[in-house]
């Protein structure tokens, strides 16, 4: 009995699982924590991050716990690389339609998952989205982009914007720090992805032993297509890398000169205070939206000076989800 | 114009502390406080160093703007227990040691100390889970006595009550009872914030219980501070019964002393000097836990429990108003803080983040810039140009 929600398929008759969030029930793949969910709290969309999606709305984050990835530096770690079973005390109990309720109550535009990765939680979701649905309420993630192809197309289905994490541009880099074998899935399934929904890339760069990647990783997204955000985040030494050096930022951005001559919409932030979180106009480099990072506490929309999401110095169209909605508009109209 | 400066690690950025715009701007007083931040890295919340941080930073900026009020704030012990399990002997380690860097300070500095503890911490015994309430429950990261219940219906209350009668909650106060409370002991309590989006009722639990609500922390808290009615205070400068009386104390004693105002946080008073005082922490039912209103109180010699009132919905203030971008849920620099209007020269440094710039009042702060224990480096604060040089 092999679950099939991402490509480490592990057998679920052969005891506990790698992310500890499936079991097999008479032959079919079942949630161990069903509607178990380690947050529900209001947050600036720009926190997560998503830069080009519903600017300035206010989302509700929510969470569950396990991950299919062990990154050596996840800041997470606390509730993404524990045993599930021991952090259940501290899970909050919601079915899909009283997770959504709670949005509303919130005065939330739009519900986000990004704690830890969905795919171990997928059933759960999928409950939660069907009721976001019937109630207008968008849903987003941050994803590692380890699916199998039919559990992409679960992801494609429940959120109409992901953001996806490409950590590295080899194998030996994902094997190393990650825990899995092979990129491929994850090339596989970021295209996919762009086929489907709105996405935007994050990958974590680390001095002398990732940014030597950089470049081909911006070449990927460029053949997809350009106008995918990309952002790339200065490593924050945490978890099993504590002690590692904290990236040179200006080096960093230095590594990133070529790639903004061919993707527009390139963001290097995770740090408090930079100076790459603002959006430029492709045509003309107007700002057309500024932001301000507050490294990994969560970044936050400053001006939206693209009305219509198009450049009001030269018009060129903004790439864009939707397009800039005030923090209390929903519930200005919506709620109690 | 304050101006704050970013040290994100052999990295340096300067805005502007309100507009969060940036500012290219060099000056010497500027530049002194850039210095200071790049001989000191911060070594991250819990870190066995972070209050040997406080201390070593602490001197520097007194060796180059030699201040005449230094206020610190010692807090990893109270980070590293909240989160972590400890042994008691590990633990009283860990409190002999935060007391050993401000004894450190003082030795070296030869400052006038005024030592005060935010009291003791127990075991988690318990959290209530209110979070699918028909209303709304809202506790934060850092309270683990009052929880803010919006709208609840019958059958909330009912839930609320059964925890009473388990012992748990000690109290439910309405909102008005809450504001008639302080205002018996100060008529001209303020509230500063949008009383609109206060609670309807504060549920206010017994100790050693805390809650589970929207806005309590991903990180299980181990152990949260005890019921701190009475806090201890080590001062030579007088006798001192009420938290309230320690900015009239200090104040009144700068003309003749260059004094230390010290706050070590989680600590109790096993762990002062014998001769120190227990002073009164809050009004009547409510004591202050660490955190802004145990800072205003103190800085002001005025309850403020108000200014950022538990379990009120913040989420529902226009949060595009980015004013103080760095100063984490904080809106406005506080009015009447000790230093504010005082004409020597005053500086204050801490693990205790935005506190040190905003609930002080002082010309220049040094704090972590560590949010849910994340360390992303360090934040200087220059509210004062003008007295570089003096
Ligand atoms: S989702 Fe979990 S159980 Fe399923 S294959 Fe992946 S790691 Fe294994």
């Amino acid at each position: 009995m092999k679950c099939n929600f991402c490509e480490h398929k592990c057998d679920l008759t052969k005891g506990k699982s790698f992310c500890g969030m499936y079991k097999d029930e008479g032959g079919k793949v079942a949630e161990l924590y069903p509607d178990k969910w380690c947050t529900y709290s209001p947050s600036r969309i720009e926190s997560v991050p998503f830069y080009h999606a519903y600017p300035g709305s206010r989302s509700m984050i929510i969470g569950t716990a396990g991950c299919n990835f062990r990154c050596k530096y996840c800041s997470n770690s606390f509730i993404a690389c524990q045993d599930p079973a021991d952090v259940q005390d501290v899970m909050f109990e919601f079915s899909g339609e009283k997770l959504v309720t709670m949005a509303k109550k919130l005065g939330c535009h739009n519900i986000i998952f990004n704690v830890n990765e969905p795919a171990v939680s997928l059933p759960s979701l999928m409950r939660v989205s069907e009721y976001a649905k019937k109630e207008g309420i968008p849903m987003g993630c941050l994803t590692n982009g380890y699916t199998t192809e039919e559990s992409t197309l679960m992801l494609a289905e429940i959120f109409s914007f992901v953001h996806v994490g490409l950590k590295g541009f080899s194998n030996a880099f994902y094997k190393k720090y990650v825990g899995v074998n092979s990129i491929d899935p994850i090339l596989r399934n970021i295209y996919t992805l762009s086929r489907h929904c709105h996405i935007e890339i994050a990958s974590p760069v680390i001095e002398n032993v990732n940014d030597h990647e950089l470049t081909e990783i911006a070449e990927f997204i460029c053949d997809i297509n350009p106008e995918i955000p990309w952002h790339v985040f200065r490593l924050l030494p945490e978890h099993d890398m504590k002690e590692s050096k904290y990236p040179d930022i200006e080096k960093m951005n230095k590594a990133l000169e070529s790639a903004r001559t061919y993707l527009p919409y390139i963001y290097f932030h995770n740090f408090v205070g930079s100076n790459w979180v603002n959006t430029l106009c492709p045509k003309c480099g107007a700002v057309v939206i500024k932001r301000f990072s507050l490294g990994c506490s969560g970044d936050r929309l400053d001006e939206f000076l693209a009305p219509g999401n198009v450049c009001s110095s030269c018009g060129t169209k903004i790439a864009m989800l939707g397009t800039k909605v005030g923090w209390c508009e929903k519930r200005e109209k919506e709620c109690v | 114009m304050s101006l704050a400066i970013i040290d994100a690690r052999q990295w340096q950025n300067r805005f502007d502390l309100e507009s969060g715009q940036q500012m290219e701007k060099s000056n010497p007083v500027a530049d002194m406080v850039s210095t200071v931040l790049s001989w000191n890295p911060y070594p991250g919340d819990v870190d066995e160093k972070a209050n040997e941080w406080v201390t070593r930073t602490a001197l520097d900026l007194v060796d180059q703007y030699e201040p005449n009020l230094v206020c610190l704030s010692y807090v990893q012990q109270f980070f590293a227990h909240r989160h972590f399990a400890h042994s008691k002997a590990d633990w009283e380690k860990m409190c002999v040691n935060a007391m050993a860097e401000a004894q450190k300070f003082i030795e070296i500095s030869g400052y006038t100390p005024v030592i005060v503890g935010t009291g003791g911490m127990i075991s988690l015994k318990g959290a209530m889970d209110l979070s699918g309430i028909d209303g709304l429950a809202i506790s934060s990261n850092w309270s683990a006595r009052y929880c803010g219940v919006h709208q609840p219906s019958k059958d909330d209350m009912a839930l609320i009550h059964k925890f009473m009668a388990e012992g748990k909650i000690e109290r439910i106060v309405t909102k008005e009872e809450w504001i008639d409370l302080f205002k018996s002991e100060q008529p001209d309590i303020q509230i500063h914030q949008d009383e609109a989006l206060m609670p309807d009722y504060l549920v206010v639990s017994n100790e050693g219980y805390t809650f589970k609500t929207m806005g309590t922390t991903l990180r299980k808290p181990v152990n949260i501070p005890e019921n701190n009615f009475k806090v201890p205070v080590y001062t030579g400068l007088g006798k001192l019964d009420d938290l309230r009386g320690i900015k009239p104390l200090v104040r009144s004693n700068l003309i003749h002393h260059k004094i230390a105002l010290i706050l070590v946080e989680g600590v109790g008073k096993e762990f002062f000097p014998k001769d120190h005082s227990m002073c009164r922490n809050g009004c009547g039912w409510f004591c202050n836990e660490p955190g802004d209103s145990f800072y205003l109180t103190l800085s002001t010699g005025k309850h403020e429990p108000f200014a950022y009132p538990a379990g009120y919905r913040s989420f529902d203030r226009d949060a595009e108003i980015t004013k103080f971008p760095f100063s984490g849920y904080m809106l406005s620099v506080p009015e009447n803080t000790l230093a504010l209007d005082y004409s020597g020269k005053s500086i204050a440094v801490g693990n205790r983040s935005m506190f040190m710039h905003m609930m002080f009042g002082v010309d220049i702060s040094v704090e972590c810039f560590a949010r849910n224990l994340f360390n992303q480096g360090c934040l200087g604060v220059v509210h004062r140009m003008d007295k570089y040089g003096m």
